[in-house]
């Protein structure tokens, strides 16, 4: 008779502990969405950390933790602290929309940083711009940004990506592309950004197949992609899809060159295609190729540092998402110190952003470009026995 | 003709997993009347603890045995602890337990192993290419060692004096005890099966599929839907519904649109559960087990 009782009171005692701890993380009361003028700054981030988007959201958070650690160590911002504050979305777009308003109204962050993937952070991107708060997103597709007032991205812009594949097949002369693309946000208006760059240049996609982010058998899509009989295919996608892609591709034998995007620099993507990646080619950052950079590369020092810093802590390289991170952290940082926590003029630093040096290319934003980044950002890289090459010059 | 083949092919190795998680849910629905929600998990658990046997330095084959070994006593320990001490199991109770138990095991892996995928490496042996099909080595293992397992548990509950007292409690429990077969025995073997067949699926789909903590959902899911459409209690029905599923996907997603892969599952499950709430393949499946 006792059984069910006692089992439940375990229950309760076990929700009461939850929710005690829980209450201590409540932040002190003060001004809504940021601008205390002491106390710590604080940034919030909105993470893909569980789900589709693990490859990009774990290193990002351990870069973030990694820099806030290192900036407070060396005394914060003019000596205030900084208060980093990590939000998991799970790889959803509710959850990144429920994250930015929990970071906004509860932690009252002075700035957002997040989300990982395009489809979370367009799921953040009115939120900012409602509240207003300044945001930096850390994904790629341009729509993120288009026609925003508060929203930034460090990612390179998807348009930035096409221009140097487009560049590239039309130097080799593929007119026909049959491009498999992601069909979440990042792969959202892929195949018009191609009609639209590669049209002046004679470069069109002649198939289109989709995979959701967190597909596992690729079959159908490559048996398609093969009867296309493109000169080309295009994998436009993240890891670990982007690389089962890539093995599906070889084992079926498409036997066409492949181009993927800028969503495959990590160690993920590698381990996932193995040897079927060989050959490919893929605009990315330098990150992956610092080892190869020419020494006056403006880059070379930024990139070789965080490298050494993130090797330190963690003991593997950091992936180019963790460069999106970076490159998000330090404007957000350089933003807080020149500008304070007024939203306003937070928001009118990152629109002057010039020359900026980051491990994603180098920044100059304006009133129009929330991007900031040019198509020279990216380097053309090939994959050799699992290792990112330098294949541009 | 061949792509027709190659989507077969490719589809029925899918569904050989699917019907090795859908055996689990046979396995212990059979005899306890539980619906097992962390089916799907035994077989990412499987995965998980292959991958780490491996990355310690283990060989593969003795990995492999590591996984069947902690999963199946993950699955007893369950049973001990979750499913034996509630006296008066209703389908409704299980599936709430199951639901708790399913959370708390993708809970521990995320802690664990952390959030990533990972795969196993392949299994030996040559990838194939007969009249532009490709076929991968990985995939004929898994089509073998499911063909295996299914005519071992089969037999199992067939001919093996355990499996004749594990039928005798699903389809008379009063007469089974009065003749000395304890339902809590019973039910634990029961779930050591169950355990031992999500592993097996786990391992076997982690060097194509790539295994994390919260890849049992939709495997789990799947693997449900294969059971449902044998009836619950078939292992021949769940063999089948696993395999059908896989193909029917397979090319949906090939002819029709990639995107309604994972649409075809709740369809399917729909229909079932309107049209033939016994299952599809399971007209004898009452008196079969």
């Amino acid at each position: 008779m006792f059984g069910p009782v006692k089992r439940l009171a375990v229950v309760l005692a076990a929700g009461a502990l939850l929710a005690a701890g829980c209450a201590e993380e409540q932040p002190a009361p003060g001004a809504q969405g940021g601008g205390a003028e002491d106390g710590p700054f604080r940034i919030g981030a909105v993470l893909d950390i569980t789900g589709a988007g693990a490859s990009l959201g774990v290193p990002e958070r351990d870069t973030l933790t990694l820099l806030a650690d290192q900036l407070n160590a060396e005394g914060g911002i003019d000596g205030r602290q900084v208060e980093l504050i990590i939000e998991d979305n799970a790889s959803t777009e509710d959850g990144a929309a429920r994250a930015a308003s929990k970071l906004i109204t509860e932690d009252q962050v002075d700035i957002l940083l997040g989300a990982s993937r395009t489809g979370p952070s367009l799921a953040m991107r009115p939120i900012a711009e409602s509240t207003p708060l300044p945001m930096i997103s850390l994904a790629a597709n341009a729509a993120i940004v288009n026609g925003s007032e508060w929203v930034f991205k460090t990612a390179q812009n998807d348009s930035v990506v096409i221009e140097n594949i487009v560049r590239d097949a039309a130097a080799k002369g593929y007119k026909t592309l049959a491009l498999a693309r992601d069909a979440s946000g990042f792969g959202e208006g892929v195949q018009q950004l191609f009609d639209e760059i590669g049209g002046p240049s004679g470069v069109s996609v002649v198939a289109v197949e989709s995979f959701a982010p967190d597909a596992t058998d690729f079959t159908a899509q490559m048996v398609n992609i093969r009867n296309a009989n493109a000169d080309a295919v295009v994998i436009w996608g993240i890891p670990p899809a982007a690389g089962l892609a890539q093995k599906a591709y070889t084992q079926l034998g498409v036997g066409k060159p492949v181009y993927q995007s800028h969503g495959i620099g990590n160690q993920v993507f590698l381990d996932t295609a193995a040897e079927s990646a060989d050959g490919l080619v893929a605009p990315l950052g330098r990150l992956v190729v610092a080892d190869q950079l020419p020494a006056d590369d403006p880059q070379k020092q930024v990139i070789t540092d965080f490298i050494a810093d993130y090797r330190g802590a963690y003991g593997t390289a950091p992936s180019t998402f963790a460069g999106h991170a970076y490159d998000g952290w330090q404007l957000a940082v350089d933003a807080l110190r020149a500008a304070g926590t007024d939203p306003e003029a937070l928001r009118e630093h990152l629109e002057g952003v010039t020359d900026f040096v980051g491990v994603s290319g180098t920044f100059t934003m304006t009133a129009e470009d929330h991007s900031g980044l040019q198509a020279d950002d990216l380097v053309l890289v090939t994959v050799r026995d699992r290792q990112f090459q330098l294949a541009t010059p | 003709m061949a792509d027709l083949l190659q989507f077969t092919i490719a589809g029925l190795s899918q569904g050989a997993v699917y019907a090795l998680v859908a055996m689990g849910f046979v396995a212990v629905f059979s005899v306890s009347g539980v619906i097992n929600l962390a089916q799907g998990e035994f077989a990412a658990l499987g995965g998980l603890v292959a991958l780490s046997g491996v990355g310690a330095g283990l060989p593969m084959p003795l990995a492999l045995v590591v996984a069947l070994l902690v999963v199946g006593l993950v699955a007893v320990l369950m049973q001990r602890l979750a499913i034996a001490p509630v006296r008066r199991m209703t389908t409704l109770v299980s599936i709430i337990l199951t639901l708790g138990v399913s959370t708390a095991l993708k809970a521990l892996m995320l802690l664990l192993y952390g959030p990533q995928g990972r795969g196993l490496p392949p299994l030996p042996g040559p990838d194939l290419v007969i009249g532009g099909v490709s076929v991968r080595a990985q995939e004929l293992w898994i089509l073998g060692v499911t063909a295996v397992v299914a005519v071992a548990v089969t037999v199992f509950y067939d001919r093996t004096m355990l499996g004749k007292a594990l039928r005798a409690c699903a389809e008379q429990p009063v007469a089974a005890r009065l003749v000395g077969i304890s339902p809590v025995a019973a039910a634990t073997v029961a779930f050591a099966v169950a355990g031992l067949l999500g592993a097996i699926a786990g391992v076997l789909a982690s060097p194509i599929q790539l295994t994390q903590w919260d890849s049992g959902l939709l495997l789990g899911l799947k693997g449900f839907v294969a059971a449902t459409l044998g009836g619950l209690v078939s292992i021949r029905g769940a063999v089948l519904g696993g395999l059908v599923l896989g193909v029917l996907e397979s090319l949906v997603a090939g002819y029709i649109d990639s995107g309604y892969r994972d649409a075809v599952a709740f369809v399917l499950l729909i229909v079932v559960l309107v049209a033939r709430p016994e299952g599809v393949f399971g007209r004898h499946a009452q008196a079969r087990v």
